[in-house]
């Protein structure tokens, strides 16, 4: 017999990929599905990420919606939308292990244990061929890779969401823009100040001038420890801006190291009025609104 | 009448000039003779140009800001502009890289105080 008549033969005898795991899945339902859910309870029952019922709960939604996307086909399809599905399932899953502060390592390593299920059911049935036995394997694989891509990038981006937020907390705290008086707003700046911080920081500063009808504002830099020429130019930009809204800026506290580095620096501050610290700045800045502040007289 | 702007005289010699929707900037030859002569007819000491109606000041708007204030200093008249909008004064500090050569109040009251 010529060689391609034999593969020919063999191709016909050949089950589709998704009939040889049904098959699989059949016979070994209650096994493979107690299986599953004892791993579940090791992984996840021992930390308390989930409990008994929800780990059965799980399992057999998994292999429930297993079946049905290998019974929509003989080949697994990738845009089907039981494949859909079932990469939903995994994205919920990571949703609600980390919601509840489990570990990727948790779940990666409960997924990789669900295609090993499968792949020891191959091993203990004799009758399927090398030929079919790879194709399996291929699939498997394939398909749960892809749902560990899945988990990553939900980790992954939740992870950068979580950091964004704690960004913005921390930009809003660290410039707490205050109205100590009628007219008059603090605004201490501690660390450094970049050009995203320095546009946020006018921004903030520009609709607080407008909204509290400020005419003084007093800028504390004594939480800044260094600085170089971008951020002297970001100072003047902010300071520039509030003269714009008709208000004028105090810059205070300018530590020695700070007044040296803008001197080497041949930093033009001429136009921008400094007093030594947040005090001196206010006083001036009364001073400049009229403003008397005195002790009051005991009786 | 002026077009594409409002005048307003409001007293002690001040007038407030309100630009409106009109109003081309770039083209700042078509305004200036006109409102100087405007301005010293009604014997001005202090010109106001409200803008808060002007969201956004980019070169071109900044460079007719100039001229109006040029041409005002030239006839011994103060340019004070009010009403700088939080997104223009945000735009203007980061775009130009001296201070502006016109005063700047927080508002008409302010500008007339100045």
């Amino acid at each position: 017999m010529e060689t391609a008549e034999k593969m020919e033969i063999a191709e016909s005898k050949r089950r589709p990929v998704n009939q040889i795991l049904i098959d699989q899945l059949m016979l070994n339902m209650g096994n493979i599905s107690t299986i599953i859910e004892n791993r579940g309870r090791d992984i996840f029952g021992k930390t308390n990420l989930l409990t008994i019922e929800e780990i059965s709960d799980y399992t057999l939604e998994f292999l429930e919606l297993f079946v049905v996307l290998l019974q929509a086909d003989d080949d697994i399809d990738r845009n089907s939308a039981e494949y859909k599905a079932l990469r939903q399932y995994f994205s919920t899953c990571a949703q609600q292990m980390q919601m509840r502060g489990g570990d990727l390592n948790e779940l990666v390593r409960y997924i990789q244990f669900l295609q090993s299920v499968f792949i020891n059911g191959l091993k203990q049935e004799e009758s399927i061929s090398f030929d079919d036995s790879r194709q399996v394997l291929l699939v498997l694989a394939s398909m749960f890779s892809e749902i560990v891509l899945d988990v990553f990038h939900f980790y992954l981006s939740e992870k950068e969401r979580t950091i964004q937020v704690q960004q913005d907390e921390i930009r809003q705290t660290s410039t707490p823009i205050t109205q100590i008086w009628d007219g008059v707003l603090t605004l201490p700046i501690i660390g450094t100040l970049d050009s995203s911080r320095t546009m946020m920081i006018m921004e903030t500063l520009l609709s607080r001038i407008e909204s509290e009808r400020a005419r003084m504002i007093v800028m504390d830099i004594t939480g800044v420890l260094a600085i170089d020429t971008q951020v002297s130019h970001h100072l003047v930009q902010i300071v520039r801006a509030v003269g714009m809204m008709g208000a004028e800026a105090i810059l205070t506290g300018i530590r020695p190291e700070v007044a040296r580095a803008l001197t080497s620096l041949n930093i033009d501050l001429s136009g921008v009025t400094t007093r030594a610290s947040l005090s001196d700045g206010l006083k001036e800045a009364f001073r400049r609104l009229g403003i008397t502040v005195s002790a009051a007289t005991q009786t | 009448m002026i077009a594409g702007m409002h005048l307003t005289t409001i007293g002690d010699g001040n007038i407030l000039l309100e630009p409106g929707d009109g109003l081309d900037p770039s083209q700042p030859g078509v305004y200036l003779e006109v409102l100087i002569s405007h301005l010293q007819s009604n014997r001005t000491r202090r010109l106001i140009y409200d803008l808060s109606n002007v969201p956004i000041i980019d070169n071109i708007y900044y460079d007719w800001l100039v001229s109006v204030n040029s041409i005002c200093r030239i006839s011994g008249i103060e340019m004070v502009t009010a009403n700088m909008a939080p997104t223009a004064a945000y735009n203007l500090a980061t775009s130009i890289d001296h201070d502006p050569p016109f005063a700047t109040a927080l508002d008409v009251d302010s500008a007339r105080q100045i």
